[in-house]
């Protein structure tokens, strides 16, 4: 005990003028952060046997986190249960989204120039509009499985109907952020109006489509797999449900897990490189983040759709 | 002098009144058209809806408005709606209350840069992970117990409430604050005078957010692990083939939300803020 109490009379005057690497590397936000994903772990398996202590449980119902890396990895290896491997999984999902996507996008941005441009248009959409936007992916999923049955058509309009709101209110915005100023000195210059959408509209436009781009994306992504669940024979989202109709805790998280990885691949390595490249041009602004900034509160509300 | 005094007075006054007028008309003609175009948009989109159900698709897979007018009357008969609404909001009050305490003790907890760095995943996690991963990982370890549905939506919805949490006390008056020190005015008065009413207004936004989340996490949840509900009465409609009662339950649910969000919630919002302007426009 005496020896104790030695180091730590010291230990206020040598935290003032140089604490031990140690010690600041353990209190550094780094380690923090690095330390997260191990405290999630321990609380796994404390979580697994505390249910299982204190309830009833069948221990085959929960997972542990070494079963869930040795599913990713059989998965990842092409040895699995399920009818198709992850890597065709994928592809079949990609496949329906890359369809909706740019339908919705085609579309979106049709609807869009028009509301930004004329009064009467934006009228005519704006409620319906508001209304998709707050739809939720799974009201979209239930229907469309009844009309369509199992196919590629319903799991793709989901696509279209989750992201095209986005579009859509992505698209105006720009439209009404064009300078008007360069509108008008380009008509009194008699500057040629294909010379003028190239030159004008398009360059201020683009950070907007990018951003539409961006929200169709990932909340068509998220809206697809609730489709698949419900109304698809193959595909991510009902290979999930494949696994959780199996009861395979392992096979639910695992592929989650997939779900999530990808969707973040395609954020940061996809997406993120391009807006840095075309945005290269304009130096004050870094690309689409400013873009959703100035309208975040909408959309900030409306993404809540996507998280579905 | 005079004289040509009063007379511009004369003649300036009915010039004035004509442009306001013609401001005036102006603005009234552009309502009406924004409300002619509106009401044409209802029409048009209610229309082809009707004449597709039928045409298009039988009727049974997309009954038209008026079906699902008289289905929600039908439904009122069975008198399973006010149970079905009551269980769900139950559920997403209970839900969301704990997710706002939690959320907010955790946005007020990442102050500390260690702690931040700390819940840094966390919140990107719960601000990204679809409700779907935490629905049906609930519904299997959980099954058909009270609780599943509730942590299910919490996970969805905490990480709303402590982004802005962390938001609102990032940008507190520092200066405000300082000069009430200076003052010395107490903890007590200096938390109710300066750090609650700026906050509120970060948390309301969070509260707003949070549900608008909140009650379509509830309905998936309720497919999945309930035997009440929105979502229960969806599923069985969906199991049953019967798509008009499925788009009846969905439509009414959906009403029924965004009546309470952007109706209800924004004019508290409006009320409570209105001696700030910039928050009360938005």
């Amino acid at each position: 005990m005496t020896t104790h109490t030695a180091p730590r009379k010291t230990s206020p005057r040598r935290h003032t003028t140089q604490a031990p690497l140690i010690v600041r590397f353990v209190k550094s936000p780094k380690f923090a952060r690095f330390l997260f994903p191990w405290a999630v772990l321990v609380f796994w398996l404390i979580g697994n046997k505390l249910i299982q202590d204190s309830w009833d449980f069948d221990s085959s119902v929960l997972a542990t986190p070494r079963e869930v890396w040795d599913f990713m990895w059989a998965e990842i290896t092409n040895d699995t249960v399920a009818p198709d491997n992850v890597y065709r999984t994928f592809g079949i999902s990609l496949r329906r989204l890359g369809v909706g996507f740019a339908i919705a996008m085609f579309l979106g941005t049709l609807i869009g120039l028009g509301m930004g441009l004329s009064k009467a248009i934006n009228a005519f959409f704006h409620d319906w509009v508001m209304a998709l936007l707050a739809m939720p992916a799974l009201a979209w999923a239930l229907f469309l499985s009844l009309i369509f049955g199992f196919d590629n058509r319903g799991p793709t309009i989901a696509v279209i109907l989750a992201g095209i709101p986005f579009v859509i209110v992505n698209i105006r915005e720009g439209v009404r952020s064009t300078p008007r100023e360069l509108f008008d000195m380009s008509g009194a210059f008699n500057v040629p109006r294909a010379k003028t959408v190239r030159h004008v509209l398009l360059p201020s436009l683009f950070p907007f489509m990018f951003a539409a781009a961006r929200y169709a994306f990932s909340i068509g992504w998220k809206g697809l797999v609730i489709a698949e669940l419900f109304g698809g024979q193959d595909g991510a989202g009902w290979t999930m449900k494949f696994w959780y109709d199996a009861h395979r805790l392992h096979g639910v998280i695992g592929y989650s897990m997939f779900f999530v990885i990808l969707a973040l691949f395609i954020e940061n390595v996809v997406l993120e490189p391009i807006s840095r490249r075309v945005f290269k041009w304009r130096p004050a602004l870094t690309g689409p983040d400013v873009v959703e900034e100035e309208f975040q509160h909408e959309l900030d509300v409306a993404s809540g759709a996507g998280t579905l | 002098m005079g004289v040509s005094a009063t007379i511009e007075v004369e003649t300036s006054t009915p010039q004035r009144t004509t442009s306001e007028e013609r401001a005036i008309r102006a603005r009234r003609k552009d309502f009406a058209v924004r409300w002619i175009w509106r009401l044409l948009g209802y029409v048009v989109v209610l229309g082809l809806w009707e004449w597709a159900s039928g045409t298009v698709l039988e009727e049974n897979l997309l009954p038209g408005p008026s079906r699902v007018f008289e289905t929600t009357f039908d439904l009122i008969d069975q008198g399973s709606i006010v149970e079905s609404f009551r269980a769900t909001l139950t559920r997403i009050g209970i839900a969301i209350t704990i997710s706002f305490f939690l959320g907010a003790i955790l946005g007020i907890l990442t102050q500390n840069a260690w702690l931040r760095g700390f819940f840094k995943d966390a919140i990107t996690i719960g601000l990204t992970a679809p409700g779907l991963i935490w629905v049906l990982i609930t519904a299997i370890v959980f099954g058909n117990r009270w609780y599943g549905p509730l942590i299910a939506i919490v996970l969805t919805t905490f990480a709303l409430v402590s982004v802005n949490v962390a938001e609102g006390i990032g940008s507190l008056p520092k200066d405000t604050l300082d000069m009430a020190r200076a003052f010395g005015v107490s903890l007590f008065n200096r938390n109710r005078h300066i750090v609650i009413p700026h906050l509120a207004p970060f948390l309301f936004t969070g509260l707003r957010f949070c549900f608008s989340i909140g009650w379509k996490v509830t309905v998936l949840t309720e497919i999945f692990s309930s035997s009440s509900g929105i979502g229960f009465e969806m599923r069985i409609a969906q199991t049953l083939f019967r798509q008009d009662e499925l788009i009846t339950w969905i439509l009414l649910f959906f009403l029924f939300a965004l009546f309470l969000e952007k109706v209800v919630l924004q004019f508290f919002e409006n009320r409570f803020f209105r001696w700030r302007k910039d928050i009360a426009t938005a």
